[in-house]
């Protein structure tokens, strides 16, 4: 990547990559949160609060799901914590790359809010290329950029979502499980393989059986059995690369 | 009542995902990022987003009730078949589960007022 001499040089580096396929997947993705939140009760105000203070769609989803249901708040508390849980061992992976650059590490705390699925991916591919002390300033570009397109979104899914012709809110609401089916599925690791596949399995019956905690119960089980069956599954991992 | 209420619900939400945030950054300056628990927690985030997707698609809560469910896992698979078969780009999937979806729709009439 070219060198980026100053930090603001980096910071509008980091703005021009954000616009494209992240912004655009943004803006749609909370517009459909934004049509969403509208039509499970959530005030504007709080529906564009969530964007910026969660930062997190599942998170966002379940908290607006488990709110507008009526469930009780330590069902809303665990469920966002496990929807979003994922920010742990992702804030884990991405610190490393912050490691050799100067800044006061209280600054981390700030990175670690604006890391997302996009956000993450994003630096985990390009920061490498880009030099140590510019790389905090080229992902806060990026994150901004891409938070301020998920707000935009927000706002006009929440406005157009009673005069938006319902195909089209059918189409951004139905955008948030395959954009999260895709992504999630996605993994070459076999244990969240594993855990992604029983989640599918067991989610809708457990869900039949306990509306409030079916998420946490199907997760719990299904991550914690795919977390037992690690070893096993990476023996049977290496014997098809080997057979194959 | 009902406002302070909603507060509380949104703040604990907020809370709630920015403790794992915090916390990795404080057991990043600590210790090394390897311990097996930080895979538990993943796997736990793998099969609760899973248990989300497929309770979206089989019992939703909102406007995707008012299609049928072949309307909601026909295009998901389409859109499955688009990733992975066209080299696992993002846009390509979407496109393919969203095609479907009005391609459904389209042709059943079903959604009310379409």
């Amino acid at each position: 990547m070219k060198e980026l001499e100053t930090n603001s040089r980096a910071v509008l580096v980091g703005i021009k990559n954000a616009f494209g396929l992240p912004a655009l997947l943004l803006i749609s993705a909370m517009t459909g949160f934004g049509s969403f939140a509208h039509e499970h009760g959530l005030s504007l105000y709080m529906s564009m609060l969530s964007t910026i203070l969660i930062w997190g769609l599942p998170g966002q989803v379940v908290h607006v799901e488990l709110y507008g249901m009526g469930a009780p708040l330590i069902a809303v508390v665990l469920g966002v914590a496990g929807a979003n849980a994922r920010f742990m061992p992702m804030t884990l992976s991405m610190m490393p790359i912050f490691d050799d650059s100067t800044h006061n590490r209280r600054w981390n705390y700030l990175l670690a809010h604006m890391i997302s699925i996009n956000t993450w991916a994003e630096m985990l591919q390009t920061g490498p290329e880009i030099r140590a002390d510019r790389r905090m300033a080229y992902f806060l570009g990026f994150s901004f950029t891409c938070m301020t397109s998920g707000v935009i979104g927000v706002l006009q899914g929440y406005i157009l979502f009673e005069s938006m012709p319902q195909t089209v809110s059918l189409c951004l609401i139905f955008l948030v499980p395959v954009y999260f089916g895709l992504i999630m599925s996605n993994t070459v690791h076999p244990p969240f393989l594993l855990a992604f596949i029983l989640g599918c399995v067991l989610g809708p019956p457990i869900h039949l059986l306990t509306p409030e905690w079916g998420l946490v119960l199907a997760g719990l089980i299904s991550g914690t059995l795919a977390y037992l069956l690690r070893h096993k599954l990476q023996l049977l991992w290496k014997n098809k690369e080997g057979n194959g | 009542m009902d406002d302070t209420s909603a507060w509380i619900f949104f703040l604990s939400a907020v809370l709630a995902t920015y403790v794992w945030r915090f916390a990795a950054v404080m057991i990043s300056h600590r210790i090394e990022a390897n311990h097996p628990i930080f895979e538990w927690f993943t796997c736990l985030a793998y099969g609760i987003i899973a248990a989300l997707v497929a309770r979206t698609l089989i019992f939703p809560s909102g406007m995707l009730a008012l299609v049928p469910l072949w309307h909601r896992l026909i295009p998901m698979a389409l859109a499955f078949v688009g990733f992975y078969l066209l080299g696992k780009r993002l846009w390509v999937g979407i496109v393919f589960g969203e095609t479907g979806l009005i391609a459904l729709m389209w042709f059943n009439n079903g959604a009310e007022g379409f």
